[in-house]
């Protein structure tokens, strides 16, 4: 085995010292103990494997997730037995239900979204769900969308934001006014951000560094530009929003 | 299985199953969901599967295979470990620059390795299963495995790289912003 050989087969060897009893990596390790320049190569290599490993479990699942995981299994085990025990077609109560869900959909589809301001319309934006019109990670992809749609564009973000990942984009309205709504999303919490024009909400204060404040589960943060207002609204904590602003 | 039985299951495996697939889906939401349809089907599917010492393996598994389902795309795989390897040795000041991303950005470089590359590179980070677990979960042989984490690794560290450059500049404009295709 030379060395190229052994770094081959030592990239497979986990940081957490979890494969050190695995006899297929014996040889390439024992390599490593006699040469320097491999053993040199093989503590940066699980520096790095361990620095990484480390700040991935520094991500935490969402709240909540583990409740629904919960809850959804005993919902489809009581449903498997009530399907062993009692044979009413499935379809019949799937179908019942989905006119119920479809008819609460409608009429919640068509409440408007209201707001004193133009920072408490996209909380109550986002609050109530809604759906994306162009789904994208590529930004020219959305900002060419948004001007076929005639939305504004927004002129510049912060860079923190802007490097997010982009989930796509839509247009709405504000008070008859057209604003654009650009989503990002980093470890399963989501950005909003909105866009509206400075000369369609003149009564909007101009905010040149940007202002936060918590809205229940929601939290938000707005600032001006020379162009534009906007808004971000996010499910992430307070601190996380201002990184990033 | 009891009640409190899959509860412990759950609680012992749903974070890294959520940042495996968080790594793959690359969006929260269907990260979540994928997580919860794997538990489902461990739920629902019967007692074939009630071997709990396998149980981690065949949780990271089928949460792999949902992900798949979902995809439909496995063209891409050939071209793709066709490519030649272009590894450089790690340097000392490459460790100390990852060490100041956050986590965040280091799931985002994660989330832009190939496909490939990314559910064994993933699964290698999160140190949950071996290579052979995860030649054994991603259905491919051993070697396959070492390929790709190593390929995935040179991808990655590129990856981190740029996300430790574009932390240096406070704003952009929104057409220079980052923009690559999930």
């Amino acid at each position: 085995m030379n060395n190229d050989e052994a770094k081959f087969v030592l990239r497979a060897y986990r940081p957490g010292g979890g494969d050190a009893g695995d006899p297929a990596l014996a040889a390439a390790l024992e390599q490593a103990k006699k040469d320097p320049a491999l053993a040199a190569w093989f503590e940066r290599e699980q520096a790095h494997a361990a620095i990484v490993a480390t700040k991935l479990r520094l991500i935490a699942p969402p709240a909540g997730l583990r409740d629904a995981i919960l809850a959804g299994a005993r919902a489809g085990t009581a449903a498997g037995r009530r399907r062993h025990g009692w044979r009413r077609p499935a379809w019949l109560a799937m179908a019942a239900a989905m006119a119920v869900l479809f008819s609460v959909a409608a009429w919640w589809r068509l409440a408007p979204v209201g707001g004193a301001s133009f920072e408490e319309f996209a909380v109550n934006f986002v609050d109530r769900g809604f759906r994306l019109q162009k789904h994208s990670a590529d930004i020219s992809e959305l900002e060419a969308w948004l001007a076929e749609k005639r939305g504004p564009l927004p002129a510049a973000l912060p860079a923190e934001l802007a490097a997010l990942r982009a989930l796509g984009c839509r247009t709405l309205e504000f008070r008859g006014r057209e604003v654009s709504l650009v989503c990002f999303e980093r470890d399963g919490k989501e950005f909003h951000v909105f866009v509206a024009r400075r000369e369609v909400l003149a009564d909007t204060a101009d905010t040149a560094g940007p202002r936060f404040h918590g809205h229940g589960k929601l939290v938000a943060g707005a600032w001006s530009d020379a162009r534009n207002h906007y808004v971000v609204v996010s499910d992430a904590d307070l601190p996380t929003l201002q990184r990033l602003l | 299985m009891s009640n409190e039985a899959f509860t412990q299951l759950v609680d012992a495996h749903y974070g890294a199953l959520h940042r495996f697939a968080l790594s793959l889906a690359r969006n929260g939401a269907d990260a979540g969901d994928l997580v919860q349809q794997t538990f489902f089907i461990w739920a629902t599917k019967g007692g074939s599967l009630r071997d709990t010492a396998k149980a981690k393996a065949w949780l990271f598994t089928t949460l792999y295979r949902e992900f798949l389902r979902g995809r439909r795309r496995e063209a891409r795989a050939t071209s793709i470990e066709e490519l030649p390897p272009g590894e450089q040795d790690i340097a000392a000041e490459e460790i100390d620059r990852v060490a100041r991303l956050d986590a965040g950005a280091v799931m985002a470089a994660l989330q832009s390795v190939d496909d490939v590359f990314r559910a064994p590179l993933t699964l290698f980070y999160l140190e949950e299963l071996s290579y052979l677990e995860i030649a054994d979960a991603l259905a491919v042989p051993i070697g396959t495995v070492m390929s790709r984490l190593s390929r995935g690794k040179a991808q990655l560290r590129a990856a981190l790289t740029a996300e430790e450059r574009g932390a240096g500049a406070k704003v952009v404009a929104f057409a220079a912003a980052k923009g690559g295709k999930s």
